[in-house]
């Protein structure tokens, strides 16, 4: 009894020594055989687990399951069940006794029991752990949801997606390549080697959403693509309706033994959402970043307006014997209009309204040039021209190529209601007469900075009592209606004649709302500008 | 990231620190094993694992750690891991492997829990 205590108890303690070795061991010292060799069995096969007797010839066991103990090619063959069902064979050579095989049938019930145990055990733990493989899944796409959603670095992002994705299918290799946007270099991301090239998968014809599991990677192309250095792949498109994002692949699922095995539609489908993720967060970190360089551009554009408000005269000058008024409205946040006030030296007053070719930001600075030089100049020139040449020049110089702008520059004497004008390029002017006459000034020259060694004249008109000057630029002439019809000169005419007795500041007023009401809300794209100067009655 | 995984040791004592780059997967996690029960059986206590230049660990690479983890259990050594990402850390905790074995942020607060329990 102590022998067999021993055998037993060596059978549960030694668990250094894999399973089948101790039972084999236990076989020996319980039945007293000279060999004793365990076979499992493996989908519908034998495996020889182990044998005591190394390196002696192998022998098969029987070809069909077997119960009991049956001899078979020399040997005492034992079969190791429980509970109805089969889970290995024992090999017994030299089993003394009248009747070995009462002995070798306790000893199948005996070591099948252990072995079925052990295998239980194990299809436990196994099952435990695909269990638990499962659970992990779906907190790796519940936390790559929250992370990626918090992910605007898309490096980072391309990372996590891939890292979660080799890891979760198993795979040995996999690349991740996200396409640059306009003309950028497509970021590729790998491990274990670059399955595709970056610049290649552009042209890939596989269709939106759909995954190429593709277990045969070596012979045969996938969706027109070989993959490199692969076995057995499996590819996804990142993509958001309309549009490919990339391309997410793996490669090469591993198995405990070293193989390679095919991927599953399970790994499939997890491919599939974790692209899905992929393909949202990158479509967020995009919006984000369009999102920012708007706000950027809007807060430039603030600013920019808000220079140029500081350039526009903040009150009207006071000059005895005149009513003026000047305002101007710009369609976009900073405009191409210009208009501004000088009192002048004997009680005379200089007056510019300019409109710049271009819109936007070029047109803004070239406001901002023309407004520096005009203030820089004005004192140093002798006549209009003078001063109107300086600009030009001055624009010549330091400007951009085919910049250039109208402009009426004026000078009022009170005295005699003299007006000196030049206008270079630039809408006709109207003269109102207190009679409710009309003249109009037009162009004395070109537009400043258009062409070379330009010249202008200076020419004289003169205001009686009541007598009314508007200056304009073409946002007034120029606004169109629902029918692309043009405000144009005559209506523009008619509605200041209309209202030559009221106050300047309400014949302004009443322009603007003319044109608007002409609109009817049609949106205009250039700025509209206007001043009035009149001679007291 | 390199596909094979590399694993070097340091022993202090009783104590092996394993320093894992690479991938743990089949191949990463047989070499862990391989020097891992050599420290084992040259006396090692304790092991300390440090994975900070480990992104990635499959279900393979997992399964091979528990079997570390059994096989340093049967000894009475203990074994910790330390410098492990957000998502290994998860996986550990989710895989079962931080039931028996110890996670810490650095190496050298496991370095001081081991030295206190081998």
């Amino acid at each position: 009894m102590d022998e067999l205590a021993r055998a037993f108890t060596s059978l549960r303690r030694e668990t250094e020594k894999p399973l089948p070795a101790r039972i084999a061991d236990a076989a020996l010292a319980i039945a007293g055989a000279r060999r004793a060799a365990v076979y499992l069995r493996e989908r519908d096969r034998w495996l020889l687990a182990f044998d005591s007797a190394e390196g002696a010839a192998p022998t098969d066991p029987p070809a069909a399951l077997f119960e009991g103990a049956v001899h078979h090619g020399g040997l005492l063959w034992v079969a190791l069940d429980a509970e109805g069902e089969t889970h290995g064979c024992l090999a017994l050579d030299g089993l003394e006794g009248d009747d070995p095989t009462e002995v070798a049938a306790a000893l199948g019930l005996i070591f099948g029991s252990v072995l079925a145990a052990s295998r239980l055990s194990r299809l436990v733990k196994d099952a435990e752990f695909e269990i638990k493989a499962r659970l992990l899944e779906l907190e790796s796409l519940y936390d790559l949801g929250l992370s990626l959603s918090g992910q605007l670095d898309i490096s980072a992002l391309a990372d996590e997606v891939l890292y979660r994705s080799i890891s979760l299918t198993d795979a040995r290799k996999g690349t991740l390549v996200v396409f640059g946007e306009r003309g950028t270099t497509p970021l590729a991301r790998s491990v274990g080697g670059d399955l595709l090239p970056p610049d290649a998968v552009w042209s890939w014809d596989l269709p939106e959403g759909e995954v190429a599991l593709n277990n045969d990677a070596a012979r045969v192309p996938t969706a027109g693509m070989r993959l490199k250095e692969c076995e057995k792949c499996l590819v996804v498109a990142i993509a958001v309706p309309g549009r490919r994002l990339g391309v997410l692949a793996v490669a090469d699922k591993e198995s405990r033994d070293g193989r390679v095995l095919d991927f599953t539609p399970a790994d499939a489908r997890l491919l599939s959402l974790f692209a899905n993720q992929a393909a949202a967060a990158i479509e967020t970190t995009r919006l984000h970043r369009e999102a920012l360089e708007k706000e950027r551009i809007e807060r430039e554009l603030e600013l920019a307006a808000a220079i140029q408000r500081q350039l526009l005269p903040r009150e009207l000058p006071r000059v005895a014997g005149v009513e003026l008024a000047g305002s101007t409205l710009p369609t976009r946040q900073v405009g191409g209009d210009y208009f501004d006030w000088f009192p002048l030296s004997r009680g005379r007053l200089g007056f510019v309204v300019a409109d710049v070719a271009g819109k936007g930001i070029p047109a803004a600075l070239l406001v901002s040039t023309v407004h520096a030089a005009i203030h820089l100049q004005i004192d140093a020139a002798d006549t209009i021209v003078d001063l109107v040449s300086r600009i030009d020049r001055h624009l010549q110089r330091f400007s951009a190529a085919h910049k250039f702008l109208t402009l009426f520059f004026g000078i009022y004497e009170p005295e005699g209601g003299v007006l000196r004008y030049v206008s270079a390029g630039h809408n006709p002017a109207f003269v109102a007469r207190a009679n409710r006459q009309v003249e109009l000034l037009g162009a004395t020259g070109v537009p400043v900075g258009l062409v070379l060694k330009a010249s202008w004249r200076e020419e004289i008109a003169v205001l009686g009592r009541g007598d009314l000057l508007c200056v304009y630029t073409d946002g007034f002439t120029e606004a169109t209606n629902a029918d692309d019809e043009e405000f144009g000169l005559a209506r523009m005419e008619k509605a200041l004649v209309s209202r030559l007795s009221q106050p300047v500041r309400e014949i302004s007023d009443a322009l603007y709302g003319e044109v608007a009401a002409f609109a009817g809300g049609v949106p205009q794209y250039d700025d509209q500008t206007l001043l009035i100067v009149r001679r007291e009655p | 990231m390199s596909e094979t995984c590399k694993v070097s040791v340091e022993r202090r004592g009783d104590v092996a620190i394993l320093w894992t780059d690479g991938y743990i997967n089949n191949q990463g996690g047989e070499e862990i094993a391989r020097e891992a029960y050599s420290e084992l059986e040259r006396g090692a206590r304790a092991l300390v694992m440090n994975l900070e230049k480990t992104r990635i660990v499959n279900s393979i690479g997992i399964s091979i750690l528990i079997e570390v983890l059994e096989k340093v259990m049967e000894r009475k050594a203990v074994l910790a891991f330390c410098g492990l990402t957000p998502t290994i850390d998860k996986t550990f905790r989710i895989m079962g492997l931080a039931q028996y074995a110890a996670i810490y942020p650095t190496e050298d607060e496991a370095l001081a829990a081991v030295a206190a329990t081998a």
